[in-house]
């Protein structure tokens, strides 16, 4: 137990209740509306920091920070705790109108003053292993931008604490806020660049301080309080704050307000190339994507050092500063172009003369030219992103599909020639760990061959890593893909040929009995062969020398494994991760055993910062720092408050922690299941957040309709959906996949409905009945935060050792342990 | 005669005196840029007396940021602004040896950078081209070249790509920034039997080095592996 309930605080609750229990919630309308507007406010800026971190950085290292100041929600309730033995009434106190309102204009000034910080202070991640000083520069941001969660978790805990008969309301508001706050950037941001609309959505809180007149009560009680203020003043304050912000924007001040990418990242390189400009910008919630005209963009990957010409002219448009797609300037396709010189034109070879060819581009832009110099009749590509698309299309004035590609495969009953997926991967395994990618999973593999005619070739481009990583997993994905498909010697259809820096797959519907096109193409364009059915050691690493044939050797070991029906085994002894990736596990660029850590690191020179940039590990740095501020928030009330006062009880602790963890659990889960469904991390989050919070909402305010012993059927009800979801919701998103866009987003909201509205009833109905002090709830408030932070980085690692549906099992859990709690102890309590 | 003597003295002797306090530094970057060659060069197997020479002469503190200077002789790459960095000492080293240099060698350089490893090339050969994209960046280094003394070696603000057609053939050329293809020029300004070297990777995680000879039309790759990482076939596997 984390406290005593004596017989002086039984009388205290009478009379608490006595006094608190008829307070019409709309006396005090200040709360309500200031808990709607800040939520949403609070949560387009956690929007819209994703997006200026994605920019500026990159983002595994916005996690890092997002998730850190986000427990500045959490330390709203902290705060709370600790004045509850210094100040009598602070509920009353704090919650009347001036009180609350300067509590408003303080999150205003401080989200726009954290984000200007953000922007200026020289932060460079590079140099924190350095620098001693960016360790205060990364503390100074941390804090500054928890500032304004901070306030709008202050607030909201506020109005928890202080109408706990209108929890359900508060409930209401702050879910419907934020849900609202979560779409907004996505419809503003085509309109307004990442700065303004930080700057605009910080102010939409001040509107309930301007125009929202205090009455008789509120003066009287802001009057005695420590936070008594005219509120001519607070007005004029927040007119005042309006104005400021309206020169900042007007001026077009780019110096505090304009996000600049980090000079590391490709587009700032690229501007300090003489002649070099942004012709284009356009923003949206997928990104903002920048065009830019220079002499000097060349890309090539894969050319042969064969080749001697001049290559084409080039433009590029940048995603975030980075991931760059070429559009080459049209070029009559002859022998001599640098398209028949490169190493995914060996492909081409295999079927010369194609129909029809699909191009799935994600970044680059080689591919499309390269199709172009093949003579094909009729080229098809696919290109998710919405501006990229536009500019593909209007460059080469060739019609493009702007879908997701699994959402087009699974709708299209069209065979293609050849299908050529474009995607070069990171330079640097770990970087980009934490993204999912269906591209080549054993399910998207299986897509693409069964879309391929009798003769059909798949082509893919990659990166070639050393450690051999990225070859291995996907020869072993096409492997087990064909062979599930029911091809007899899989091995027989696959081959791969390299240069010194990128390698190219290929895959062959029908077996490759003659590899010969294929052996004199790699001779005359010094390639070499990694893989091919009827190859020898004394074939391979003969024009780009390695030490011993790495490549070769690996997947020739593979293959070996795979006869001998020994593959687990060498997936299990293998020092990275190099297993075949499912729709379940679709992380491509995950290759960290946490087991072989210090082989890893052994490998990588020993050095810390050469592992600093693996995402995989930042999860683990950003969970022991979430534990470490967790652990100090709920303490913090044990140091500062005497014990003879506290009121907590660790069941109830419990609770709360377990119901917070199950709500990030479930909303992670649906998170990251939906990337499946639209293709894109972005959209995801947009759609589930919105969803999920609205409905939620709806839960939390029906839930002052139902009595207090309804919890443990409502948390039983909502264990019965999640499990039921654990079981329907793969088969279901694969049904929607194949369905129109409006209908797939439509349907992804309906599934959201049980979950979301059930989700929304047990933190109101706990508050609401199960808690009899403000400082139980203030409490109960930062438990639940600190939950919801740990959860969803504890999410991001489940998904990538286990598996997405995984996730689920993580909700259930915790849901089962509060529907434990709140049957057996706290309503017997009660 | 005595004051002839003594003017030519002071006409000869002081700015060699000038110079050599010029290219000299302060004795408490000695101790550490010794230490640098024994612990982070010697010990990995570099044993050319010409780059280990050239590795002890040249102050690193001097083609660094002022903040970093106490992390110059680390054993890490530094930032150098413009989103570049100063590569590691073991990498510069390396890339050096790995051109088997005489000291007859033309040699051009792409991406000049700080102007430290122009000026441990300058050190070993005396016709050193080095070129550099980035305006800000080449004037701050060719402005450190000549105030150090390598005024030998010739600087150019411009492509790259393209090379240095006026001064080819060249024996050797030294890629320092990370690219995707070869550009065709610089092959074709490559003399027959020449090596082109480039590294591979992140320059602040590992990189692999590879090595390009000229046989006539054809071009042999070499990949120098273990620049910062051990083959999986060894330390790794070892440890099943």
């Amino acid at each position: 137990m984390l406290g005593i309930k004596s017989g002086k605080q039984s009388n205290s609750i009478k009379s608490f209740k006595t006094q608190y229990s008829n307070t019409p919630l709309f006396q005090y309308p200040m709360i309500p509306a200031a808990v709607f507007l800040l939520s949403l406010s609070a949560l387009a800026f956690e929007v819209l920091l994703a997006r200026v971190f994605s920019i500026s950085q990159w983002n595994h290292l916005s996690f890092m920070v997002i998730s850190i100041t986000l427990f500045g929600f959490a330390a709203g309730g902290t705060f709370l705790n600790i004045i509850d033995a210094r100040i009598n009434g602070w509920e009353k106190k704090l919650s009347s109108t001036g009180p609350v309102k300067i509590l408003t204009v303080l999150y205003t000034v401080t989200a726009i003053t954290s984000f200007i910080v953000l922007n200026r202070i020289p932060l460079d991640y590079f140099r924190l292993p350095l620098e001693p000083v960016q360790a205060l520069y990364l503390l100074t941001a941390y804090l500054f931008l928890a500032l304004p969660f901070f306030f709008t978790g202050l607030v909201v805990s506020l109005a928890y604490t202080s109408f706990p008969e209108k929890t359900g309301s508060v409930y209401f508001a702050s879910m419907v806020g934020s849900a609202c706050g979560a779409v907004l950037p996505a419809l503003l941001l085509p309109f307004i660049d990442e700065g303004n609309l930080i700057i605009y959505t910080a102010l939409i809180p001040l509107s309930a301080v301007i125009f929202r007149r205090s009455n008789f009560i509120e003066k009287h009680t802001s009057s005695k309080n420590i936070f008594s203020l005219n509120p001519l003043t607070l007005q004029l304050c927040s007119l005042g704050i309006v104005l400021a912000a309206a020169v900042l924007v007007m001026t077009n001040n780019d110096t505090l307000v304009h996000v600049n990418p980090s000079p590391y990242k490709a587009l700032s390189q690229t501007l300090q190339f003489p002649r070099t400009r942004v012709v284009e910008t356009v923003t949206g919630i997928r990104g903002r994507f920048d065009t830019v005209n220079s002499p000097y963009i060349r890309f090539a990957p894969g050319l042969s050092l064969k080749f001697t010409g001049r290559l084409p002219d080039q433009m590029v448009t940048y995603r975030d500063g980075d991931s760059p797609v070429f559009l080459y300037d049209p070029q009559p396709g002859s022998d001599e172009s640098a398209c028949r010189f490169t190493l995914y034109y060996s492909g081409y070879l295999l079927n010369p003369a194609p129909e029809n060819i699909l191009l799935i581009q994600q970044g680059g832009g080689s591919s499309i030219p390269c199709a172009k110099a093949s003579g094909v009749g009729k080229i098809t590509i696919i290109e998710q992103q919405p501006q990229i698309a536009h500019r593909v299309r209007r460059h080469y004035n060739i019609p493009v599909v702007n879908e997701n590609p699994r959402a087009f495969l699974a709708r299209s009953q069209r065979r293609y020639d050849i299908i050529h997926i474009e995607n070069w991967g990171t330079s640097l395994p770990g970087a980009a760990a934490l993204t999912q990618n269906y591209l080549f999973t054993t399910d998207s593999l299986s897509e693409y061959f069964s879309h391929l005619t009798g003769k059909g070739v798949l082509i893919i481009s990659r990166k070639l890593l050393l450690p051999p990583s990225d070859s291995i997993r996907l020869w072993a994905g096409v492997y087990e893909s064909l062979k599930s498909l029911g091809a007899e010697n899989p091995e027989q259809h696959i081959s791969v040929l390299r240069n010194w820096s990128h390698f190219t797959l290929i895959v062959s519907k029908q077996p490759l009995d003659n590899t010969v096109k294929l052996q004199n193409f790699a001779q005359r364009m010094n390639f070499d062969m990694v893989y091919m059915p009827g190859i020898s050691r004394n074939m391979v690493n003969r024009f780009n020398i390695f030490d011993a044939p790495y490549h070769f050797l690996e997947i020739d070991r593979l293959a070996n494994a795979y006869r001998s029906g020994t593959e687990k085994k060498y997936f299990e002894t293998y020092p990275l991760d190099v297993s075949p990736q499912t729709d379940n596990r679709p992380f491509p660029y995950r290759f960290l055993k946490w087991t072989r850590l210090k082989a890893l690191y052994k490998m990588t020179g020993s050095r810390f910062y050469s592992l600093f940039m693996s995402g995989e590990l930042i999860v683990t740095v950003v969970f022991l720092e979430a534990f470490g501020i967790s652990v100090l928030l709920l303490m913090l009330s044990f140091f500062t408050i005497p014990q003879n006062t506290r009121k907590f009880y660790f069941p109830q602790v419990l609770y709360f922690l377990s119901v917070g963890a199950g709500f990030m659990f479930v909303e992670l889960f649906f998170i990251k299941e939906y990337i499946f469904v639209f293709g894109d991390p972005v959209i995801s989050l947009t759609v589930v957040l919105a969803g999920i919070l609205f409905f939620s909402g709806l839960g939390g305010y029906w839930s002052q309709r139902i009595r207090s012993k309804n919890l443990p059927y409502a948390l039983a009800a909502l264990i019965s959906v999640l499990i039921f979801m654990c079981f329907a919701v793969n088969p279901i998103l694969d049904r929607i996949q194949g369905f129109s866009t409006i209908f797939r987003y439509l349907l992804s909201l309906l599934l959201l409905i049980p979950p979301g509205f059930l989700m929304g009833l047990p933190f109101p109905l706990a508050m609401q009945h199960l808690l009899n002090f403000p400082s139980q709830r203030a409490y109960a408030w930062t438990a639940n935060g600190c939950a919801s932070v740990l959860a969803s980085v504890a999410s991001a690692q489940i998904a990538l050792s286990f598996g997405i549906s995984e996730i689920l099992i993580g909700a259930i859990s915790a849901y089962f342990l509060a529907l434990a709690i709140g049957r057996f102890k706290l309503i017997g309590q009660k | 005669m005595k004051k002839t003597s003594l003017a030519a003295t002071i006409l000869i002797l002081f700015p060699a005196l000038l110079a050599g306090q010029i290219r000299d530094d302060s004795l408490g970057f000695k101790a550490p840029r010794e230490k640098m060659v024994s612990s982070q060069i010697r010990r990995r197997g570099i044993s050319d007396k010409k780059v280990i020479t050239a590795m002890s002469e040249v102050p690193r503190h001097r083609f660094v940021p002022k903040n970093l200077v106490s992390r110059a002789y680390a054993d890490h790459p530094l930032p150098i602004g413009q989103g570049q960095t100063i590569s590691q000492p073991y990498v510069v080293a390396l890339m050096t040896e790995s051109l088997g240099l005489k000291g007859y060698e033309r040699i051009l350089e792409i991406g000049t950078g700080s102007g430290y490893q122009a000026a441990i090339l300058a050190n070993i050969s005396k016709d050193v081209y080095t070129i550099e994209i980035k305006k800000k960046l080449c004037d701050t280094a060719s402005q450190t070249l000549r105030t150090m003394g390598y005024t030998d070696v010739k600087t150019r603000h411009g492509d790259g790509y393209f090379g240095w057609p006026d001064a080819a053939p060249f024996d050797c050329i030294m890629i320092t920034a990370a690219i995707d293809h070869i550009p065709p020029p610089l092959l074709k300004q490559l003399k027959d039997g020449g090596r082109l070297i480039l590294p591979l990777g992140n320059p602040f995680s590992y990189q692999n080095l590879s090595l390009i000879t000229k046989h006539g039309t054809d071009y042999r790759v070499r990949q120098i592996t273990g620049v910062l990482f051990v083959p999986m076939t060894g330390y790794a596997l070892d440890q099943k």
